[in-house]
């Protein structure tokens, strides 16, 4: 198999305030090869986008991302480099999509001109080809006429039309990984499967691996290769993604399942997972789902500890699927 | 976008005619200028006279029109006590201030910006802190305490600039300026740098405070995501979206300033309009007073136009007919 292009051990991330420290991002570890696109589910609060910011080094103070932490891009080590190189491989070889399009485009600057900076931003190039290349790539994500809107502002785009545009400055370096933080969630539910689309065929014809951050199971379902189901900061189940959603080892993942609204009778009450995801400043002492869990027992107060069973992997003392109870 | 602007410039004609009607009934209410022209003890037939030459024996509406109509031929009367028509006294007072504020209120947010933007990147440095307790006090401290101060410390106490006047000047285009000699540069610099320092102090906090607000959003997330260095964040996108309410303050820190300069060029024996103003106050020399009260609203007027119709320079959502 070839090494993966991005490797992450043992990621730790914490909030150092007065109070004390917060993890949010708890030793989380997975390979990503090339081409492959992994699908981060979780709650809101659970750590995934903290585990995006973490990947592209862009996590502000207080926050820190602790030593022993270990993000390999393309074989090169991301902790601990300094600022200017970690900046040239942001954009370059490592490039993010955020949620809302209506917030990360710069409503004063030509499309053109953002496109612009961000060529810049890695070597030299005039205006012309800067021009040519981004209404190249403004093409490639689907605007109509993308020469002519390259000197429109993000205001005389629709939403959808926004995204793709900041999905263009996203692969106009042709980045080997993109971390899509949730991309498709302020999108108006048809917009949101053009998106999908959009951004799959991208990936395969590039070869670019992606991280497909969301907390909606049934987008991820149609894009990941594969999923890491993440709670309180700490991956808890990880595998392909038929086999996760098809047989869930963690009962938190059974009752993310389970909340879909597709999976209740029109009509019936949506099964919700009970309580609330727990504070990061006090989480329980042993798994952090044991408060909300249906199988917990005493055993449960302990931390569990990682199981891993290729392809598989999870961290529940009490899997489901393994005694028939 | 042409429309835009015949409507504004509509919009600042009425405002313009709105304030020269205040201002000639204010003027009009403080009292009857006869008893200021003609010596008490004149006889009735000479004061008969002197109002009719004056036309203030005719109705009030028409004393206006006749007003309006001078102002609008440029005609802004003659002054009592220099014996001069008033539009080139002013017009002789005015490079003096143009110059002093423009370099007082430019020089500020020249500096002032790019400091505040500092401020706000990194508001947790031992500068920044400094700064803002700086402009905390270039807030608080009161300007003539300031000039004086100044005066006392450069002119008498290590006399490296003059305490007043301004200096040497140059003649160019019909006016006499100082900033294009280096006595004139000398003179200038004391009462520019006390007027500056309040405008300083604000431009610091307004940019600082814009910075911050600017530095948690998505779209400096996304710059910096994309490998844009802190440079370039911070002055192609963080000074662009900061600038509107800059440059609103700018224009009204520059009208008030064109027109309230007063406490410094007192101070600082300054000859310039707010002198020349506080001269005529004590004088009664109403012609000055109205003329200058027109100017000033003209002044105001334009620099807001100016300011409206930069807002659409610099931000493309405000420019009307830019429609999806």
């Amino acid at each position: 198999m070839n090494p993966p292009v991005l490797s992450v051990r043992g990621l730790t991330t914490r909030f150092h305030n007065r109070a004390g420290a917060v993890t949010v991002v708890d030793g989380v570890s997975f390979d990503l090869a090339r081409g492959e696109v992994i699908g981060l589910v979780g709650e809101s609060g659970s750590g995934k986008s903290m585990t995006g910011f973490s990947l592209i080094g862009l996590i502000d103070a207080p926050g820190r991302i602790e030593a022993g932490s270990s993000v390999k891009l393309e074989g090169r080590e991301l902790i601990g480099l300094p600022d200017r190189d970690l900046r040239h491989l942001r954009g370059r070889r490592i490039s993010m999509v955020f949620q809302d399009p209506m917030m990360t485009l710069n409503p004063v600057l030509t499309i053109g001109e953002q496109m612009r900076l961000v060529l810049a931003a890695h070597g030299r190039i005039d205006r012309a080809s800067a021009r040519a290349r981004s209404a190249e790539v403004l093409g490639r994500v689907g605007i109509p006429d993308p020469t002519a809107r390259l000197d429109a502002y993000p205001h005389q785009f629709s939403g959808g039309m926004r995204q793709r545009v900041a999905i263009a400055i996203a692969i106009l370096n042709r980045p080997a990984v993109i971390v899509a933080d949730e991309p498709t969630t302020a999108l108006d539910v048809s917009i949101q499967a053009q998106i999908l689309a959009e951004m799959r065929r991208l990936v395969a014809e590039d070869g670019t691996a992606m991280i497909w951050i969301s907390h909606d199971l049934a987008t991820v379902s149609s894009i990941a290769d594969r999923l890491c189901v993440m709670y309180a900061g700490r991956i808890v189940e990880h595998g392909p993604a038929t086999e996760v959603l098809g047989a869930p080892r963690h009962p938190y993942t059974r009752g993310l399942l389970d909340s879909l609204p597709s999976q209740s009778e029109p009509g019936a009450d949506l099964r919700q997972i009970p309580g609330a995801t727990p504070s990061l400043a006090a989480l329980p002492p042993g798994c952090p789902f044991e408060p909300r869990c249906g199988r917990a027992d005493p055993v449960c107060t302990t931390r569990p500890e990682d199981v891993e069973a290729p392809p598989r992997g999870w961290r529940c003392h009490h899997p489901l699927g393994e005694t028939a109870a | 976008m042409t429309g835009y602007v015949l409507g504004r410039l509509a919009q600042a004609a009425v405002v313009m005619l709105v304030m020269s009607a205040l201002v000639f009934l204010g003027v009009y209410a403080i009292g009857n200028p006869i008893d200021v022209l003609i010596s008490p003890d004149a006889t009735q037939d000479i004061r008969a006279a002197a109002i009719a030459a004056y036309g203030l024996d005719k109705p009030l509406w028409e004393q206006y029109f006749t007003f309006l109509g001078r102002i609008l031929s440029g005609d802004l009367g003659r002054s009592f006590v220099y014996g001069m028509p008033v539009s080139e006294l002013l017009l002789g007072r005015l490079p003096a201030t143009l110059e002093l504020t423009l370099t007082a209120i430019v020089g500020a947010t020249i500096v002032g910006v790019p400091l505040g933007i500092y401020a706000g990147w990194r508001p947790h440095t031992t500068f920044s802190k400094l700064l803002m307790g700086f402009s905390i006090l270039g807030f608080s401290v009161p300007t003539f305490w300031i000039g004086l101060v100044l005066i006392f410390v450069f002119a008498v106490e290590l006399g490296w600039l003059p305490a007043g006047g301004r200096g040497a000047t140059l003649h160019l285009f019909g006016a006499d300026w100082s900033f294009l000699t280096v006595d004139g540069l000398k003179h200038m610099f004391l009462p520019a740098l006390n007027l500056s320092l309040f405008k300083f102090a604000m431009m610091i906090r307004l940019a600082r405070s814009g910075t911050r607000e600017t530095m948690g959003t998505d779209t400096v997330k996304f710059a910096r995501a994309a490998g844009l260095s802190e440079w370039t964040v911070l002055s192609r996108h963080v000074l662009r979206l900061i600038s509107i309410p800059i440059v609103t303050v700018f224009g009204l820190e520059l009208g008030a300033t064109l027109a309230f300069a007063v406490v410094t060029e007192t101070i600082f024996s300054w000859p310039g309009l707010g002198k020349l103003v506080i001269e005529s106050i004590t004088a009664l020399d109403r012609p000055v007073m109205v003329a200058y009260l027109v100017i000033v609203s003209f002044v105001f007027i334009g620099i807001n136009l100016a300011v409206d119709l930069s807002y659409a320079a610099l931000d493309p959502r405000l420019r009307k007919g830019g429609g999806r």
